[in-house]
């Protein structure tokens, strides 16, 4: 394949211009790409491992690891979490809610571990927001408002 | 029974959380001039005559870590302020960032100074996006005012992306240096080689807190809370069956009942209004029972009478009608899903664990699981694999938590 006048290959490298070409920013990287793409696909990988200079197959393993960056194409993580706290108080009925709303739209419903809002529990993190003391109804909304362009 | 105000701001504070006023009224300004006037040593000496802790989880000597990476050898040093906050239950440190973040930024910059670093770290955990934004906005305040620059220290955050690991501290560095953010052996320890092979002071938010309002007074001034073995305040962090979850500042010394139960406190139990058990400290913490938690004070040495420790702060609270096994269960895939897998005892210990729990045979088998524990608290790598089966332990010591229905 032909990397480097790829259109992937040139959206990232927009994307990562002044970034510095080193290892250590390739998670500020991922992210940038994750943010502005939705998800890492294995194209866009690609062109980060080419741009920084970091193997592909090391781009793939840290990227991997983390959890925030498993979305997929055309389909929008939402999180729910479901950890103790917050399964105490309802979490299951806001995972129903953001399923049923879920159907037939480009959306991912994911269980998530503590979020680090008990005390408002529960809790639900989409399109970058976190919902405190979250109702079914609440969770509904904010999933059908979620961007995915 | 009051709450104490020191690390968080007087209740109706009137500046903002992130402007210059703020660092002014909270005394912030006046502790970081007075920090950049004293010689290092002489900083260091005042963190280590506070009694400060390290408040992450392991409460190690605050001042005994910086002279050690003080006294490394090596040109370049870094400090880091940790901030990934994943554990179970833990929500203090996003508490203090939202209304406060010019305190433990404070702590940082005063830190950077002492031990000689230009460059320091705000690694903060994926999640905490709002939160990110008000820690951006503080760092530009002192960067404002010229306490963070490139005459002073450089501070940048980092974003996590969702790994409980990753707020171990060298798991941290490896995340920031761009590698899987696997743990690595001990020693060499962070103080020695961190960030890059070169010496590095990694601390708590709310650590870094304590040394702020430690130079916007004094050691007198902060000693006047706290045990002698413990000075100070601490941060706890109440959720569940409590009618006021939320982030409370105690003394140390506290009894543990009465942060559950005061009124201006915890409230008192929630749910059916009868205590069932506390799990103190995270996932990794203890379960106390209903006479443990009347019987303890919030600090080391009455909490470890009963096997426990304050871990994270984090306090959980169940009513009677919880299962425990359910709870065990859910911590046990937690910790199956989150080992890194580098190293066996973890790795199979996790999964053994979680198989016992899913057969639901957690109550019968506890000689195995106790064999099972001991093999990876002392052969893990890392504090995730020695302290994963603690609370399962500290629940199978007390039987009387098992829920008959
Ligand atoms: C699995 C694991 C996760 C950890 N997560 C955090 C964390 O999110 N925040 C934190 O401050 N310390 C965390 N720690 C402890 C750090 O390794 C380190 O001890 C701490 O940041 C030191 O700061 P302190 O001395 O101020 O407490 C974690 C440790 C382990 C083993
Ligand atoms: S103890 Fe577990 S988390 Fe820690 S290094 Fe080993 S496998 Fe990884
Ligand atoms: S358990 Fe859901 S936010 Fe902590």
């Amino acid at each position: 394949m032909d990397t480097q006048n790829s259109a992937v290959y040139q959206v990232v490298s927009a994307l990562l211009e002044d970034l510095p070409r080193e290892r250590a920013q390739l998670l500020p990287a991922l992210w940038r790409v994750a943010e502005s793409e939705g998800y890492l696909s294995q194209d866009a990988m690609e062109a980060v491992s080419k741009i920084l200079g970091v193997p592909s197959a090391e781009v793939f393993g840290v990227a991997s690891f983390y959890s925030l960056f498993e979305g997929e194409e055309g389909r929008v993580p939402v999180y729910i979490c479901t950890d103790v706290m917050c399964a105490l108080q309802g979490a299951q009925n806001l995972k129903d809610a953001a399923e049923k709303s879920a159907v037939n739209r480009p959306i991912a419903v994911k269980e998530s571990a503590c979020l680090g809002q008990c005390d408002h529990a529960p809790a639900a993190w989409i399109g970058g927001k976190v919902l405190r003391r979250a109702s079914p109804e609440e969770v509904k909304t904010a999933v059908t408002e979620v961007r995915h362009d | 029974m009051t709450e104490i105000r020191r690390l968080l701001p007087e209740t109706g504070i009137m500046s903002g959380p992130t402007s210059v006023e703020r660092l002014t009224e909270r005394g912030f300004e006046r502790a970081m001039a007075r920090a950049m006037l004293m010689t290092p040593s002489d900083i260091i000496a005042e963190v280590s005559q506070s009694g400060i802790k390290g408040r992450g989880g392991a409460a190690f000597p605050t001042g005994l870590k910086w002279s050690m990476v003080s006294q490394a050898p090596g040109a370049q040093k870094y400090v880091v302020m940790n901030a990934d906050e994943s554990e179970l239950g833990t929500f203090k440190d996003r508490v203090l960032l939202e209304q406060d973040p010019l305190g433990p930024l404070s702590g940082l910059v005063i830190a950077a100074h002492a031990v000689g670093a230009r460059k320091a770290f705000c690694y903060i955990r994926g999640e905490y996006r709002e939160v990110e934004q008000v820690l951006a906005a503080a760092i530009e305040t002192l960067r404002r005012v010229g306490l963070v620059g490139p005459d002073t220290v450089e501070v940048e955050i980092r974003r996590g992306a969702g790994a409980y690991i990753a707020g171990e501290e060298t798991a941290l560095f490896n995340s920031i240096e761009g590698m899987r953010p696997e743990p690595r052996v001990k020693p060499p320890f962070p103080t020695n080689k961190g960030l890059w092979g070169s010496p590095t002071l990694i601390q708590n938010v709310e650590t870094l807190a304590n040394v702020a309002v430690l130079f916007a007074h004094d050691v007198e001034w902060f000693k006047a809370y706290g045990t002698k073995d413990t000075p100070g305040t601490k941060l706890v962090a109440l959720s569940g069956h409590i009618h006021r979850p939320g982030v409370y500042e105690v003394p140390f010394g506290t009894p543990v009942a009465d942060i559950l139960n005061a009124p201006e406190l915890g409230g008192s139990v929630a749910g059916t209004g009868r205590l069932g058990a506390v799990l103190l400290g995270g996932a990794a913490g203890t379960f106390l029972n209903a006479a443990e938690v009347q019987n303890t004070l919030l600090d080391y040495p009455s909490l470890s009478k009963v096997g426990a420790s304050i871990g994270s702060g984090a306090m959980m609270v169940f009513d009677d009608t919880v299962d425990l096994t359910w709870v065990l269960t859910k911590m046990a895939r937690f910790f199956a899903e989150e080992s890194c897998g580098q190293c066996v005892p973890c790795r199979i210990g996790t999964r053994r664990i979680l198989e016992i729990a899913e057969s639901g045979n957690l109550w019968s088998r506890t000689q195995d699981l106790r064999e099972l524990g001991q093999a990876m608290r002392d052969a893990s790598i890392c504090g995730l694999g020695q302290t994963a089966p603690l609370a399962l332990l500290s629940a199978l010591d007390r039987p009387e938590l098992r829920h008959h229905d």
